[in-house]
């Protein structure tokens, strides 16, 4: 019980750093990002790049992938959301929109890099770390399985994790200890009062669209220790999983989920433990359970009124 | 008198033959689907990759002779892309057959974009050219519209491991074994033939975890925990290339070592799992031994070098592994040219009979190719061998069983 309970606290914090810029996006625009899988996936690719390409340790790729994806956010933003806000039902047009975007980069990506699978060697992320590992934990100065209660975990998981907590942490501090986070909390509680008083609402919103894409290539990064392989198609179902731990946490709220992907987390594992044929049913069944149970998600109330 | 008559006949002889070349088809219309995309393109791209490259080369010699109009006919390949769905699948097969009228039916590579061609292709009574759906339910004495062509019908295909396990395992210290599959027809027809042999073998062999995940797992740490718990002597993992990337790679994150672990991928896509999982993770595991490292003598078609270097002069960019699903694909390219050299018409139950009558006689770089009487190969099987390196550090295969392949020991326990 307690192997799988670990396992999901692990697997369930990298799944808030999945979801969490798609929250973000959601949040301050009200529009679904269908690509923000996608974006996953490219950032997956640039920890490929990083490894095989310039030999380096796939956890450089997490400042690369988040500047260029930040960048890249921005400039989509200002190609495509204000079309889309003038829209009579933006939220409804950014399904389609982004739904077709996806299609796009999958296409695009499977002719440039081919179907295969790829993976990274588990034990080249964060290798340059293993030496502090060593000397905090003890043990031999390489990137092994990591012991928790005497029980062995995959250390890119340990890694992913942290730095999942150290993203979520630095978006809580962003939206609460900054001027612009400050403005977009305002954004996403009441859009139009946040216009009228003035607050450049583009310039917040790209903001948020820049880190929410930023968010989901860190992700990427660790998506080829987390799943195995990854492939251009692998963006669909990391689209459909952030999208469960979103509404979760609760839409909108980017703190909820953080505690959207524990819940996933855990329960996944859980189910993999006493019912795993039916582990692929696990996204669907809590997003009904939490819809007909608690529509707001499992923090709505409280900060979306707040 | 009879000279008259003989000159008579010969010359009616050409005219009707020369009717019979003027009512041949401009191009033979084979149909089929590839997944360029999805979790089954990576045993998809290689199978019809393989197919075109045998179309390319035939089209460049005038076409394939077809016996039926007794001439060289081109081949049109109309191939549509399924992305791994099983819906799209389904619609595209229906339009290859009612809409484009292909004269061959080739079903996508792997059982579970196969499964809705095999109704479709009952209902409108067309023969199917399974290339790799090796599904039980798909065979039937009631269903002659399908034969499998390159790999062993999924009943008989696993019974070399588990043959090693009920002889050879219990004298190595075997007793308890721990079967993963992923519940999709393929790897789910073959966990119930490894429980059946085990069963039936009457070995003192006890099962001690038996489960199912679903085909789109791409985690299985806790599963490899609870599979530790059990403390099993050999472990079965069936699964498609993804899943055994996937458990492979996390049984070495966890630094679990079991004693004997068997999947069916690096065998059957070696470049593509140790490109995956790494020489080192490969190390010590059991699996199938493909064609490419057994040398079939062949009656027909290029041989397995030849093949391969036509292989990689095509495809040079090598974002297509070469492995057992492109044998895969040349081998279904080989029956179909063959059937259509001895069918003496393009009706379907004319190209069943001619598929059938190279059973047992139609031996390719796969090995013989042979059916049984529902259209379930059981010719061209893998024996059981195991992944060692050599000395610089890259894999080969050990042939282990059946005994009278064999080329090594098993290495058991696994250092």
């Amino acid at each position: 019980m307690l192997y799988p309970l670990i396992a999901g606290v692990l697997f369930g914090l990298y799944f808030s750093l999945v979801g969490i810029g798609l929250n973000l996006v959601f949040g301050v625009m009200r529009i679904v990002n269908l690509a923000h899988g996608d974006f996953l996936m490219l950032g997956a690719f640039v920890a490929f790049g990083v490894y095989t390409a310039a030999g380096l340790d796939p956890l450089v790729g997490v400042p690369i992938a988040f500047a260029l994806f930040c960048v890249a956010g921005l400039l989509l933003y200002w190609i495509l959301v204000p079309r889309l806000q003038r829209a009579r039902d933006p939220e409804m047009l950014s399904f389609i929109l982004f739904f077709g975007f996806s299609q796009v980069i999958e296409a695009l990506t499977t002719i440039v890099f081919g179907t295969s699978e790829r993976s990274i060697p588990s034990r080249e992320l964060a290798n340059s770390l293993s030496g502090v590992r060593a000397a905090i934990f003890g043990g031999e100065a390489t990137n092994g399985p990591f012991q928790i209660f005497g029980l062995s975990f995959p250390a890119s998981w340990v890694v992913a994790a942290t730095v999942s907590v150290i993203a979520i942490g630095c978006v809580y501090l962003y939206l609460y200890r900054t001027r612009l986070g400050t403005l977009t909390r305002a954004v996403m509680s009441r859009r139009e009062e946040a216009i009228a008083t003035g607050i450049n609402v583009d310039r917040v919103s790209a903001a948020a669209f820049g880190i929410g894409l930023g968010l989901a290539a860190v992700a990427g990064v660790f998506a080829p220790f987390m799943f195995g392989s990854f492939t251009p198609a692998f963006g669909i179902d990391a689209t459909v999983t952030s999208f469960v731990v979103v509404v979760l946490g609760s839409l909108g709220n980017p703190l909820g989920t953080a505690l959207g992907g524990v819940v996933y987390g855990v329960s996944y594992m859980l189910v993999q433990t006493y019912l795993s044929s039916w582990a692929d049913l696990l996204p669907y069944v809590l997003l009904i359970a939490i819809l007909l149970l608690r529509p707001s998600g499992l923090l709505g109330r409280r900060v979306r009124v707040a | 008198m009879i000279g008259k008559a003989s000159a008579a006949l010969a010359a009616m002889m050409m005219l009707a033959t020369q009717a019979y070349a003027a009512d041949a088809p401009s191009e033979i219309k084979i149909g089929t689907l590839y997944a360029s995309s999805g979790r089954y393109a990576s045993i998809s791209m290689p199978v019809h990759s393989a197919i075109k490259l045998w179309v390319d080369q035939k089209n460049a010699e005038g076409g394939v002779y077809v016996k039926a109009f007794d001439k060289k006919i081109p081949i049109k390949l109309v191939a549509y892309d399924d992305q791994s769905n099983t819906a799209t699948a389904a619609t595209l097969y229906n339009q290859l057959v009612t809409q484009d009228k292909v004269d061959l039916l080739v079903a996508d590579s792997g059982s579970v974009l196969t499964a809705p061609a095999v109704t479709i292709a009952r209902d409108h009574k067309m023969f199917l050219f399974d290339q790799t759906g090796t599904g039980a339910s798909f065979f039937s004495k009631d269903n002659p519209y399908i034969a499998l062509m390159a790999d062993p019908v999924s009943t008989i295909w696993p019974k070399p491991v588990a043959d090693f396990i009920t002889h050879d395992g219990p004298g190595l210290g075997i007793k308890k074994v721990a079967l993963l599959y992923s519940t999709n027809e393929f790897t789910g027809t073959q966990a119930n033939a490894v429980r059946k042999f085990i069963k039936e073998s009457g070995a003192p062999i006890e099962i001690v975890y038996d489960q199912g995940v679903p085909t789109e797992t791409t985690n299985y740490t806790v599963i490899i925990n609870n599979i530790q718990a059990k403390q099993p002597d050999a472990v079965i993992h069936l699964g498609y290339a993804p899943n055994d990337i996937a458990f492979l790679r996390n049984v070495q994150d966890v630094g679990v070592k079991f004693k004997m672990l068997f999947c069916i991928y690096p065998g059957l896509e070696t470049e593509l799992l140790e490109k995956n999982v790494g020489a080192k993770g490969l190390q010590h595991v059991f699996t199938y031994v493909p064609p490419q490292e057994l040398e079939y003598p062949v009656n027909f078609g290029m041989k397995m070098a030849d093949f391969r270097k036509a292989w990689d002069e095509k495809y040079k960019d090598g974002k297509i592994e070469f492995g057992f699903n492109s044998v895969a694909g040349y081998t279904t390219a080989l029956v179909i040219e063959k059937t259509l050299s001895v069918a003496t018409s393009l009706d379907q139950m004319e190209l069943r009979k001619a598929v059938f009558s190279l059973s047992g006689n139609l031996k390719t770089l796969d090995g013989t190719f042979a059916l049984d009487e529902m259209g379930g190969q059981i010719g061209e099987l893998t024996p059981l061998g195991q992944l060692e390196l050599n000395e610089h550090g890259h894999i080969k295969f050990v042939s282990i069983y059946p005994h009278e392949t064999a080329t090594g020991k098993p290495v058991y326990p696994r250092p």
